[in-house]
């Protein structure tokens, strides 16, 4: 089968992008780095504690027409018709348009965007758009909205996966409720497995649907410039949205622009262009004028992509040694009413995570009417590891074993996911016995059973896991420029969206170049200006980028010590780079500043290029975790505290060890989030409408919800066979296992299992109060 | 992005109480509840009056018979940090320090606290409900996670505030000022269950503006404390909440209120609890016979069974912290 | 810190003495409660003011010490007067609802919600946005900590936890892990940099004292 991966980031009917091959240069593995791994500030911080960073929604353009779009107030409803009248003759109001009205309809289909018309007349999930204006403040822009009068055909809905095929179900799309036949992966044999283990378990799990919800709103700012549009979108990746506003506008790639200097989080939801992109696009275009869309909370929680929702069932054997035998999973989950990925990767983590020769596995994806799936961080894998993890902690419990030595009894070496290709590295074993001993598992487990029985429990919990992706890989160019005067440019099409690309990339350079990372100056994600780049998601980036910006600094490291070489007469061999000087080593040791190179002067610059060389072939490159917390539980309230995290964790090298822990807490706070306070709220019973679209009742973590204490433990492995920086991602790994360590920890307390998510009072209470016998 | 509206910022209460007289009126002291209901198009508003100039509605002022007198503009900040509060009336400053966020307990009042319109998610979205004038409530059969177990009749909402159940332990009166002059109501009369009527939160007419709130000389032994449960930990309303101010003699209580938040449409005052207590030593064995009696009565919906045990959890606890205080 | 703020409040009970209706004396709610009412009473002359919805007026902001002035209309949000129309863009907004914190600035020395605060009722306040921290191009010392302990990641709720950070040490200048906690915990972010941003606000604190070479 092929990377399962490619289906979630990588260009529909291509296999994997390639870019030419690299230069032959010398690229070794790095040794003992002086930059690079360095727990170092970002190059950007300035900018974005200052307030200077300018965001797509603090852009301000001559003439700027503000844009908002009207949204179907109905879960499943036919557009009958829409007047527009009245909005169009309010002053201030400059376009309004809707399906009925001519440019809309002046649009190519594009399966990934837009699967009929930019403004549906079948609204098949609440928030579909209906019709949209532009005005000159937005203020006026929701006046203009508010009298916009559209007739529905409200039909009937179903907003419940778990309901949805049931025969009297109402059908989302002609054709069933059932997005495409089950999914089956089998290896083994499953019965045989069972028969061989001492213990078989089985349990259900359910996680709740989790909505990006970025701090940024979605949106972008549109202006044409004759026949070319320029667009600064906040989103992971400029060159996917070029792609995709081009082909829906019809226009070439040329002639539509994309720039996204500073966003505020995507975590996968700003991976492509938005019917907001083409809708921006479309008023910009028939008002003469630019025109800044940003969406509101309610949309972006609506309408633009969420993590779906999943309902597991896992029967695990496993041998009172702690092998297992026999793993079988089955899973439904909804991409809403698009074809969105609702089951995408659910399986991957019974299929790879731990060695079992006997596996099975069955996921069903179903339409809902409810708003569409996009990747979301680690897509699937955080739903088969609450499942998975949870499973090991009770086989762990049933035959005696602690779940720490569960996990080190099944490490695998090679994907059996991928007809066992091995791994480059497997980080999983040091991450589970370094993290143990850091954590001081033992030891904590030892205190909490001499505890005395207060209603305030403590308990500790493990999960582990891994992520499909985070090896990277072609295409990339990146080209690194250095100046007259020994100054020096990257040039990159990468998005930073908020991991510290930039940092990271500056610091390659810097190590190479021998100069300090803020002195390099960063052209970044712009179509018009940077170089390609896949969109910055799958944490791939830094193992992407990393290498193509090495080899571009390595390129124009050569091609400046050759230079040199001609002035000062020496082997270009013996030169290297130090402190802004060609450095010549050897019996006569000589120096020149950089800035002195006369033939330097007269070409103005040196540039070098760097294209992100193949992955190694046969072998899996993936990112491992282990991650243990403790947590304290009023048992008579259901109130969980969280005390303490710690995430181990196998990314291969840490190229920046400040951003590289940002990123742990970061997910580690975000599985916390998903294991505890988030979930969307459908009214599945009567109207079918989210119940929670804003951020009060869409409960994020806050700063009380997450532990002060966290430790964040690289297992630096530096996988040499990766790539050339050796580093693989983290953004992903860091939140996979959060919520069921958590989950674990609860149930080490207390005694009581949740299967669901999020666990709040409204869940443990009364399994607390059920478990003691109460009604 | 708010509808439009006029707007007075009145420079006497009596101009306030002119201005609110005209259809459609609303009153603006902290801004956070009313700019919230505004966006979200809960109700209509041609006309925003602001008593925010008006410094005499602000500050907390101890009153002769030993009591204080906290006005209405008072910031729920300033009252979680007033040392007269925390030393009289240690409930109330906890409850107050428990509410929403800080930026919102700097924004926000007592008086816009104790009058907060519902947290209902059907009330605040794009649902025509009972308490907006439509004929369904849809927490009866929808989603009801967060809604009451106690005093539901036709809606099922449950009060959001933490300081009036805070005040209505504490036996505090609201000051009213209208065009009839003053009036003083006991908070336990203030607020309005559904089945009184469900289109109303207080007594309050629509010309009527809350000035200060009175809390009674704490009597002798009394002591109060509120606390309450949430699904995060911060900027969030109470799954449960209990708000005790209990008098003691010894180890004896021989007085006092019991007020569950979270629970009703309005600040529960639960006398199973008081009559369970009052005149009682508290031990455990009466703290869970409190706690399952103040649940004697409760009805849950199809999602916040959850309540049930949670109230008697949290109550339990929280009679015997303050028995051991 | 509670011990000097508990003082101060008293000695406000004693001196300002303001009373009303003769039957109360004042035991003070804190400095700013002061300051206002000493503002307002040169205030009280002022006539009523109307503002009509259609129509754009003409009110004064005191914005990072400037006083500017601005048509607006009176639904008009601090925070959208203050990106759309004085260009202030350091402040984000997030929910437009006083529910993320990305929008916080400094009013009277409090952080507020500038998204759930009309224009025209900050008027006779003092605002305080993310630029107002800057001492011309350098960072204010909150702003440096948040660099130096990375506290962000995308950045966009950072003004917002710095201006928190900000009203939080005016004060609290010592405040505990616990109240650093309570302190930014109307500020949501998603990038989950919850942790740094404690131990920028526990370096602002030192930075703002002199500790690291900084005043």
């Amino acid at each position: 089968m092929n990377d399962p991966k490619e289906a979630l980031y990588y260009i529909d009917g291509v296999d994997v992008p390639e870019t030419p091959p690299a230069r032959d240069l010398d690229q070794e593995p790095w040794g003992e780095t002086t930059v690079v791994g360095k727990p170092l500030p970002r190059v950007d911080g300035y900018e974005r504690v200052s307030g200077t960073a300018v965001y797509p929604a603090d852009m301000s353009l001559p003439r700027m027409l503000y844009g908002a779009i009207l949204r179907c107030p109905h879960p499943n409803a036919v557009v009958r018709s829409v007047d527009t009248s009245a909005a169009a003759a309010m002053s201030g109001v400059h376009v309004v348009m809707s399906g009925f009205t001519p440019s809309s309809r002046a649009l190519q289909a594009h399966r990934q965007l837009i699967e009929s018309n930019l403004f549906n007349p079948h609204c098949r999930h609440e928030g579909e758009t209906v019709a949209a204006v532009a005005a000159d403040n937005p203020y006026r822009a929701q006046d203009a909205l508010r009298a916009i009068t559209v007739e529905y055909d409200v039909l009937p809905f179903v907003a419940d996966e778990r309901r949805a095929l049931e025969p009297d179900a109402p059908q989302v799309r002609e054709g069933g409720n059932q997005v495409s036949d089950t999914q089956q992966y089998q290896r083994g044999d499953i019965e045989q497995g069972f028969v061989e283990a001492d213990v078989v378990l089985e349990e259900d799990y359910r996680c709740e649907c989790e909505i990006h919800t970025p701090m940024e709103l979605h949106g972008c700012v549109a202006q044409w410039d004759g026949d070319s549009l320029t667009l600064w979108e906040s989103t992971q990746g400029v060159y996917n949205v070029q792609a995709q506003a081009a082909a829906a506008l019809g226009v070439p790639l040329s002639k539509v622009r994309v720039v996204n200097r500073y966003m505020g989080g995507g975590f996968g939801s700003k991976l492509a262009a938005g019917k907001y992109t083409v809708i921006a696009a479309l008023l910009a275009k028939e008002a003469a004028r630019p025109v800044k869309l940003v969406l509101t909370r309610e949309e972006t929680l609506l309408a633009v992509g969420n993590r779906p929702p999943s309902n597991m069932h896992l029967k695990v054997g496993v041998k009172r040694d702690g092998t297992l035998t026999a793993i079988q999973f089955t899973g439904t989950g909804t991409g809403g009413s698009q074809q969105a990925g609702g089951t995408s990767l659910l399986d991957w983590i019974v299929r790879d995570l731990y060695v079992c020769p006997n596996v099975r596995t069955e996921t069903t994806d179903i339409y809902i009417n409810a708003g569409p799936a996009r990747p979301f961080r680690a897509p699937g894998h955080p739903q088969c590891s609450w499942a998975l993890e949870q499973m090991m902690d009770a086989l762990a419990q049933a035959i005696d074993m602690d779940p720490v030595e569960l996990r080190l009894r099944n490490i695998p070496t090679v994907s059996q996911g991928r007809n066992n290709i091995p791994y480059t590295t497997t980080g999983l074993r040091a991450c589970l016995e370094e993290g143990a001993r850091s954590f001081e598992w033992q030891q904590t487990k030892d205190a909490i059973t001499t505890e005395s029985d207060s209603h305030i429990r403590r308990g500790i919990g493990v999960a582990s896991g891994l992520w499909v992706a985070g090896g990277g890989g072609p295409p990339s160019t990146a080209i690194v420029k250095i100046y007259a005067d020994g100054s020096v440019n990257l040039n990159m099409g990468a998005s930073d969206i908020g991991t510290g690309t930039k940092t990271v990339m500056a610091m390659v350079v810097a190590e190479e170049l021998a100069i300090a990372p803020g002195d390099v100056q960063i052209e970044w994600a712009d179509t018009g200006s940077t170089q390609y780049a896949t969109g910055s998601g799958g944490s791939k980036t830094v193992p992407t980028e990393s290498p193509a910006v090495r080899a571009a600094a390595i390129d124009v490291k050569a091609q400046l010590l050759e230079l040199a070489a001609g002035e000062m007469e020496v082997d270009a061999s013996l030169l290297s780079l130090a402190d802004g000087k060609v450095v010549a080593g050897g019996d006569s040791p000589k120096e020149v500043e950089i800035s002195a190179l006369r033939s330097l002067r007269r070409r103005g610059s040196v540039t070098g290029i760097g294209y992100r060389g193949p992955n190694p072939s046969g072998k899996a490159v993936n990112p491992f975790v282990a991650q243990f917390c403790e947590v304290e539980v009023n048992t008579r309230t259901g109130e969980v505290n969280i005390l303490r995290f710690l995430g181990a964790h196998d990314s291969g090298r840490v190229l920046n060890l400040l951003t590289y822990r940002n990123q742990v807490f970061g997910g580690i706070t975000m599985g916390i989030g998903y294991g505890m306070t988030e979930q969307r709220v459908l009214d599945v019973d009567q109207t079918g409408k989210m119940a929670n679209k804003n951020w009060h009742d869409y409960k994020l973590p806050t700063a009380l919800d997450v532990p002060a204490d966290m430790t964040c433990l690289p297992i630096d492995l530096n996988d040499t066979e990766a790539n050339t920086t050796g580093a693989k991602g983290i953004g992903e790994p860091a939140t996979i296992p959060t919520a069921p360590a958590v989950a674990n920890a609860i149930y080490n307390a207390t005694g009581v299992r949740v299967t669901g998510t999020p666990i709040d009072p409204t869940k443990l209470v009364s399994a607390l109060a059920a478990a003691r016998g109460e009604d | 992005m708010i509808p439009e509206f006029n707007y007075v910022r009145a420079q006497s209460l009596t101009e306030a109480q002119q201005q609110l007289s005209t259809d459609g009126a609303r009153v603006c002291a902290g801004g956070s509840d009313l700019l919230g209901c505004l966006r979200d198009e809960v109700f209509d508003c041609s006309k925003v009056v602001s008593v925010t100039g008006l410094d005499e509605l602000r500050g907390i002022t101890r009153s002769r018979d030993g009591g204080v007198n906290i006005g209405a503009l008072t910031t729920i900040a300033e009252l979680a940090a007033n040392s007269t509060v925390q030393e009289l009336y240690p409930g109330l400053a906890q409850a107050a320090a428990e509410v929403a966020s800080p930026q919102l307990r700097n924004q926000g009042t007592i008086g816009g606290n104790i009058c907060q319109k519902p947290r209902c998610w059907y009330y605040r979205g794009e649902f025509e409900c009972l308490r907006k004038g439509g004929d369904t409530c849809y927490a009866m059969a929808g989603e009801n996670q967060y809604h009451c177990i106690l005093g539901g009749y036709r809606c099922y909402i449950v009060h959001p505030s933490d300081t009036a159940p805070a005040l209505l332990a504490l036996n505090a009166s609201v000051q009213i000022a209208g065009p009839r002059g003053e009036r003083v109501v006991p908070i336990e009369d203030f607020h309005v269950a559904p089945r009184d009527d469900v289109q109303r939160e207080t007594v309050l007419e629509d010309n009527e503006i809350v000035v200060a709130i009175s809390i009674p000389q704490p009597a002798s032994g009394l002591r109060s404390s509120y606390r309450k449960v949430r699904a995060r930990g911060s900027w969030d309303f109470a799954l449960a909440g209990v708000a005790l101010a209990l008098a003691f003699d010894a180890d004896r209580v021989t007085g006092g209120r019991v007020v569950l938040s979270g629970a009703a449409p309005i600040p529960w005052r639960s006398r199973e609890v008081e009559n369970t207590i009052i005149g009682q030593r508290i031990d455990a064995t009466l703290a869970r016979e409190a706690a399952d009696a103040a649940m004697s009565e409760a009805a849950a919906l199809k999602n916040n069974g959850y309540k049930i045990p949670l109230f008697k959890g949290v109550i339990e606890e929280q009679l015997l912290a303050i028995a051991s205080a | 810190m509670a011990h000097d703020r508990r003082d101060h409040d008293e000695k406000a009970a004693d001196t300002s003495g303001i009373s009303r209706r003769g039957f109360i004396s004042r035991v003070g709610a804190g400095a700013a409660v002061v300051a206002v009412a000493s503002k307002a009473s040169a205030e009280s002359a002022k006539p009523t003011e109307t503002m009509q919805a259609t129509e754009l007026s003409r009110i004064t902001l005191t914005v990072n010490g400037q006083q500017r002035q601005v048509l607006v209309e009176p639904r008009w949000t601090l925070s959208h007067v203050l990106r759309e129309e004085l260009g202030l863009t350091g402040t984000k907004v997030g929910c437009e609802r006083g529910e993320c914190g990305a929008c916080t600035v400094l009013i009277d020395g409090k952080p507020r919600y500038s998204c759930m605060t009309l224009a025209v009722e900050a008027q006779d306040a003092d605002i305080v946005t993310v630029e107002g921290l800057m001492d011309g191009e350098d960072l204010g010392p909150t702003q440096e900590a948040f660099v130096e302990k990375d506290a962000f990641q995308c950045g966009y709720c950072t003004s917002g936890q710095i201006l928190a950070v900000e009203g939080m040490l005016g004060d609290n200048p010592n405040p505990s892990l616990d109240e650093i906690r309570i302190g930014v915990s109307g500020n949501l972010c998603r990038c989950g940099a919850y942790v740094h941003i404690f131990q920028a606000a526990q370096r602002a604190a030192e930075l703002k004292q002199g500790v690291g070479g900084e005043s």
